[in-house]
């Protein structure tokens, strides 16, 4: 208490003294307080993004690798400057098309079953049933599970002897014995399986909080003036979800594009390369090849087409908006 | 035709009852208000004549026919909800034209519904701005327009002029008044303010905590008071209370030391086959308790002195306590101009036959003196 | 609205459907993780999947003594990358929380650092593999490599942005009035942040305190590569264990895998409420 009471008086004393130079080193202190709230934030964020950041694009545009040139050090990786010649080679690269192919091609199976599991399951919890809390609870349990764990479990789950194959037996009333990761084919499916399986809870969540934020006077207010549940859902429902959809769908799509632990810890990008995404492609050129100037122009490259992308994705969404305004 | 019977309806949420064994009446083109404080079920009332929630039992008849099972969208009942609930992501116009555009009705005849109702409501000017940018004054307007294009022949209006201020308030009961004579409809109109009530309605539906006080017009519900909270909510300033017994022809109020007021003869008469008790409540409104400087001839001791006053244009209310009770607050509603000095004496004059007696103890009405 | 009774009731089994499938995976490994040798591939198990003969064994497995007191068919213990994991991410959640905490408060009264989403957004874009490389030179170059404390920074800064979004969500939900009257009263700016905003924000920071500790104890590729030897986490560890030799041993791998789920998921139960918060940085709040 009475560190406070001398500073009052001695404020006091200020302010019958000159009050207006009272005003600005109370702003002055303020402005000092804000900046030092602010100041180890950006000190870490600078060092540890902003300078690998610049290296990573540095780097990209030399051809430089450790090995090479009998272990010439980062430092002197200019030495080995190529300007583009890496990303021109590598949008010609077959096995960085075909895993970037692969990565779209598991997003675009993914995120959207994600979606619309987790959009109907929002629309079940909107009415009240009992032990609702519980189940909410256990819906929410896979996406709250390490990856790497959910990949090594899942590995358990598809092998040939396990429970898999178990169920599938039991449901079809024959013997199923599919080598699950040892298929081409199979080994996809079993990793998008462990994908959904871990992450339809998140789209659940997110969209459920969308359902639930929606303003119900005006659902009402259709209700009343004769809409059906149909014409509910298309004119006040989904008009007014977009935007939560959207959030979902980004943030989702985001990671999706750079999944990696799943398949590390159930496939290894295998059989062969069949399950290679992206990630895993440029983990081996990384670490098997240690083609690391490479390995940072792939980053740039996906960087550069996410964003395009997104921005594709967002331009009818943006053009909807300004129509409206 | 449109007339509507509410028959004991019941609605509880969890342990908490609503809606008690609500029964009601309302009569083709008439203009009812549901009065009472927040919180005493008036909205619960309205979502169950508009279907959007069911009643635990009892039924709902709409001309004769029961409604109980039929969906909201197809009461035909039109709903002006407390905070507009104004489509916010469309414009005003796809606003109006929503409750005719899911009839499936034929464009041509949408446009010129929507602009008939703009027109009568002035807001033709605001079609094609999109709805969440309006002012509060003109998204009422709005949700006006949107529930009366379909031409319901039940209206249910939700506390529609709480948020306007208060100059656009009195503008719009006139407005609304006005509309539901010009078209017709039954309407059921929820409010807290008795002014509004008074001033709107055919009759007005008292209701206190789930159950429904008095269902009179204006002036009964004014003047003849079924009990303590019906006397005590309408009225402003609000009527005055004194607590205290009976015993033969006089009146001793608590709060006054031996003072007492005596009735006339012809009152006392009408009062002894009726009152059985002798605790009894007496409520006299401000505007029949007049200031004396000298002592009356109807009673001893009713004396109080004055706390305060407030001009308020037309008249003058005076706030005053008994002498030995500063806790006891009265009110008296004196002609303009009354000045009178803060801790003066005045002797109060009850006006006989505006005086209400109610019984302690159930709270009713007993009598009120007529002349 | 009253629907129809078998409407209802269609609805509740498609639920109780879904949480049975959320939840098989986990009974799967729970039920594995107590079960003998002898009952990993029988594929009997007689009811669901439960084991007949209850044991411990798999656990003792997974961490085999060093002097090799018994024979266990998993050559390193899980000890080690259990106590690793902990030290790292507890200590990395702490750097975060105390560099978040002041940073959101910036944000948030003071509008410093409004930039911070639309940069993050693009971080998020990313592969992190890409950005790792950069790192793993300097970090080798500082001798970072595979030590706690070269973890423990880069955890704290990549879920820094983590922390101070939400804790900004929480300290938005904080009037300002009361700061401001704190300061009228002749606090200091400082003061009033320490004696009255920070006792109100305290479930918030305890919420994302555990939000990101989730999300550092699930990290599995910068560890892999940063780590080695002497500081493995959890499941880098778990990695290890995916070699034909030790691949098949169901047992103990699924007790492994039972401890390393439970803090997050006790965790994140804890936090329901405030995930789509902090998934969402901040965009949606229920």
């Amino acid at each position: 208490m009475e560190k406070i009471d001398t500073s009052i008086q001695k404020r006091k004393k200020l302010a019958t003294g000159k009050s207006a130079n009272m005003k600005k080193t109370t702003v002055r202190h303020t402005e000092r307080f804000a900046l030092f709230l602010v100041l180890p934030a950006h000190f870490m964020l600078f060092f540890i993004v902003v300078f690998p950041l610049i290296s990573s694009i540095y780097l990209s545009l030399t051809t430089w690798a450790p090995m090479t040139g009998g272990g010439v050090k980062w430092y002197s990786a200019y030495k080995f400057w190529g300007g583009l010649t890496n990303y021109w080679n590598i949008i010609r690269d077959v096995d960085f098309l075909k895993s970037l192919l692969r990565t779209l091609i598991i997003v675009g199976v993914v995120v959207p079953i994600e979606f619309f599991v987790g959009l109907g399951l929002a629309f079940l919890f909107l009415d009240n049933f009992p032990g609702k809390k519980i189940y909410h609870s256990i819906l929410l349990t896979p996406m709250m599970i390490v990856p790497a764990v959910v990949g090594f479990i899942f590995y358990m789950l598809f092998q040939s002897s396990g429970p898999i194959n178990a169920l599938l037996s039991g449901v079809l009333f024959r013997n199923v014995n599919i080598a699950w990761l040892q298929g081409k084919f199979s080994a996809l499916i079993s990793i998008m399986v462990a994908d959904i399986w871990e992450w339809t809870p998140l789209m659940f969540l997110i969209l459920l909080s969308g359902l639930m934020a929606l303003p119900q006077d005006q659902i009402n207010a259709a209700i009343v003036l004769g809409a059906s549940r149909y014409q509910r859902f298309k004119r006040i429902i989904f008009p007014l979800m977009k935007p939560v959809m959207i959030i979902a769908l980004i943030i989702r799509g985001l990671e999706a594009v750079k999944i990696f632990d799943v398949v590390w810890l159930m496939t290894s990008g295998g059989p062969g390369t069949s399950t290679e995404t992206i990630s895993v492609y440029m983990y081996r050129q990384g670490f098997k090849y240690l083609n690391w100037s490479w390995v940072t122009a792939c980053g740039l490259i996906v960087l550069i087409l996410v964003i395009i992308i997104s921005i594709y994705a967002l331009r009818p969404i943006r053009r909807e908006e300004e129509k409206a305004a | 035709m449109a007339h509507i019977r509410l028959e004991n309806l019941v609605k509880r949420f969890g342990k908490q009852t609503a809606v008690d064994s609500l029964s009601l009446e309302i009569k083709d083109k008439e203009f009812i208000a549901l009065l009472g404080p927040s919180g005493c079920g008036k909205t619960t009332i309205m979502n169950m004549i508009s279907g959007l929630l069911q009643p635990d039992s009892g039924k709902i008849y709409f001309d004769g026919i029961e409604v109980n099972d039929v969906p909201p969208g197809k009461r035909g009942v039109g709903f002006m909800f407390q905070n507009y609930a104004v489509f916010t992501h469309m414009t005003v116009y796809e606003n109006i034209s929503f409750g005719l555009e899911v009839q499936k009705i034929d464009r041509a005849d949408i446009d010129r519904h929507v602009r008939e109702v703009t027109k009568l409501l002035q807001i033709k000017h605001l079609l094609s701005m999109k709805a969440s940018k309006l002012s509060i004054n003109d998204m009422q307007k709005v949700a006006l327009a949107r529930s009366m294009i379909t031409q319901p022949r039940i209206f249910l209006l939700d506390e529609p002029l709480s948020n306007l201020d208060a100059a656009l308030r009195s503008i719009m009961r006139a407005e609304l008044k006005r509309i539901q004579q010009e078209l017709g409809q039954t309407t059921v109109y929820v409010t807290h303010d008795q002014v509004e009530a008074m001033s709107l309605a055919n009759r007005i539906a008292v209701m206190n905590y789930a159950v429904l006080q008095q269902y009179d017009t204006p002036h009964n519900v004014y003047n003849f008071p079924k009990n303590l909270f019906v006397a005590n909510f309408l009225g402003s300033p609000t009527i005055n209370f004194f607590d205290g017994y009976y015993r033969n022809g006089e009146f001793r109020l608590k709060g006054f030391n031996k003072g007492r007021f005596i009735l006339s003869r012809k009152n006392k008469a009408a009062l002894e086959s009726e009152l059985t008790h002798e605790k009894i409540m007496l409520g006299i409104r401000p505007e029949h308790l007049k200031l004396k400087d000298t002592k009356t001839d109807m009673g001893e001791g009713l004396n109080a002195k004055v706390i305060s006053y407030e001009p308020l244009g037309s008249k003058v209310i005076v706030y005053l306590h008994p002498d030995a009770e500063p806790n006891i607050i009265i009110k008296s509603s004196m002609e303009k101009g009354y000045k009178p000095r803060v801790g003066d004496l005045k002797y109060l004059e009850f006006t006989e036959n505006h005086l209400y007696i109610f019984n302690k103890e159930t709270t009713n009405l007993v009598k009120r003196f007529t002349l | 609205m009253v629907q129809k009774l078998y409407v209802r009731i269609l609805k509740y089994a498609l639920i109780v459907i879904l949480a049975l499938i959320s939840f098989f995976p986990v009974y799967w490994t729970i039920t594995m993780a107590f079960k003998p040798f002898a009952e990993w591939t029988s594929a009997t198990g007689k009811i669901f999947w439960a084991p007949n003969h209850l044991t411990l064994k798999n656990f003792k497995d997974v961490f085999p003594s060093t002097t090799g007191a018994f024979f266990s068919p998993i050559p390193e213990s899980a000890l080690p990358p259990l106590i690793h994991s902990f030290v790292i991410v507890v200590v990395a959640t702490i750097i975060a929380m105390v560099v978040g905490v002041l940073a959101a408060y910036g944000v948030s009264r003071y509008k410093k650092g409004g930039q911070l989403p639309f940069f993050l957004l693009q971080l998020r874009m990313f592969p992190p593999i890409a950005v790792i490389i950069p790192i793993m030179i300097m970090w080798a170059f500082l001798r970072m490599i595979d030590t706690w404390y070269g973890m423990v920074i880069i955890y704290a800064t990549v879920t820094l942005p983590f922390s101070t979004w939400l804790m900004k969500t929480f300290y938005d939900d904080i009037p300002r009035e009361l700061s401001e009257a704190a300061v009228v009263d002749g606090y200091t700016d400082f003061e009033a942040f320490k004696k009255v905003v920070l006792p109100l924000a305290k479930g918030g920071i305890a919420s994302t305190a555990l939000f990101v500790f989730i999300l550092n104890w699930s990290d599995f590729l910068i560890a892999y590569i940063i780590t080695d030897k002497d500081w493995a986490t959890i499941p880098v560890h778990i990695n290890k264990l995916q070699t034909a030799l030790v691949g098949q041993l169901y047992g103990p791998k699924a007790a492994l895998a039972l401890i390393a789920l439970i803090p997050p998921v006790v965790f994140g139960i804890l936090i329901q409420k405030y995930l789509v918060r902090g998934l969402t940085f901040g965009a949606i709040k229920k």
